[in-house]
């Protein structure tokens, strides 16, 4: 099956179509827990009133980190908490095996504890190559985030995974 | 921290290291706090069982690793505006990730004055298993 697996022009027509837009929360809690994931004793990621004396509204979320989407039960991927959202991509991936391929970010405003984010996502690219086991699937995505107090688009994200 | 200013910076120049080396409760943290469970990063049967030889660092802690090399950088008056990286090759729990950054190009426009940077991770081998680039503004002495 996976080694039958083609891109058709009917994966290609989804290439741009924005699924349902979702909420991605960053709260003191999320920051800080990010923080000390990457290792990091920057008192700007912990300490509210030094974020605060340093000119910020709270404290600023680590490079890297966009919030979290909010999770609701059957509608989340449970290991990867990415949202099922409706209206997007549906590609009916063959593949088991799943690593990530990479992630370049644009930063348009600092994000800190308390920003509510609205994440619209689409499909922008697909690439079927030769590996060492087989086929192997790179599908990238294309993010956007908007702060739902301002309506700025705070940043934008490519993503992209390997499937094989 | 040290604030770095544009005119300190020269093309070709090496910024400082950063040296990571993960826990595997480090790895757990990082899931935590990014929301990814996957089982190849907390589950050595798991990853096993996907043909991985053990444990694997997540891909995207390695970009985040990355982040923290550039935020170190660029200071309290230093802006990221963009910064990525492909995850080229695996790093593995208790080894050393070695997390580099070499200015490329600065230039200004519009008064702002802009750096361009290759970064990487790099394992005990000396390979690039994540390399990326970065575009940053520093501020101005004049």
């Amino acid at each position: 099956m996976a080694d039958e697996f083609e891109i058709t022009d009917e994966m290609r027509a989804q290439f741009g179509v924005d699924g349902t837009p979702w909420t991605y929360e960053v709260t003191t809690t999320s920051v800080r827990m990010y923080a000390r994931g990457i290792g990091s004793d920057d008192p700007i990621h912990y300490d509210v009133d030094f974020a605060k004396s340093q000119g910020f509204r709270s404290i600023v979320a680590p490079l890297g980190y966009i919030g979290t989407p909010v999770f609701l039960p059957g509608k989340n991927d449970p290991t990867f908490g990415f949202p099922r959202r409706e209206g997007g991509p549906r590609l009916n991936i063959p593949f088991k095996g799943l690593l990530d391929g990479g992630t370049e970010t644009e930063y348009l405003d600092v994000i800190c504890a308390g920003d509510v984010l609205e994440e619209t996502s689409h499909l922008a690219d697909l690439k079927l190559r030769d590996g060492p086991r087989g086929k192997m699937l790179f599908v990238t995505n294309e993010a956007v985030y908007t702060d739902k107090a301002t309506g700025k688009v705070v940043a934008k994200q490519k993503l992209t995974s390997i499937h094989m | 921290m040290t604030q770095v200013y544009f005119e300190d910076v020269a093309e070709g120049a090496e910024i400082a290291q950063l040296k990571k080396n993960c826990s595997t409760q480090q790895l757990v943290l990082w899931a935590a706090g990014s929301g990814d469970f996957y089982q190849i990063h907390y589950d050595k049967d798991f990853a096993k069982g996907t043909g991985l030889p053990g444990l694997i660092v997540h891909g995207a802690l390695k970009n985040a690793f990355l982040g923290q090399l550039l935020h170190d950088w660029i200071g309290e008056r230093g802006t990221l505006r963009k910064f990525g990286c492909a995850y080229r090759g695996m790093d593995y729990p208790a080894q050393d990730i070695l997390c580099r950054g070499v200015v490329k190009k600065k230039y200004s426009d519009g008064g702002k004055h802009f750096v361009e940077l290759d970064v990487w991770t790099e394992n005990p081998e000396g390979k690039k298993t994540s390399p990326g680039t970065a575009l940053v503004t520093l501020p101005s002495k004049s």
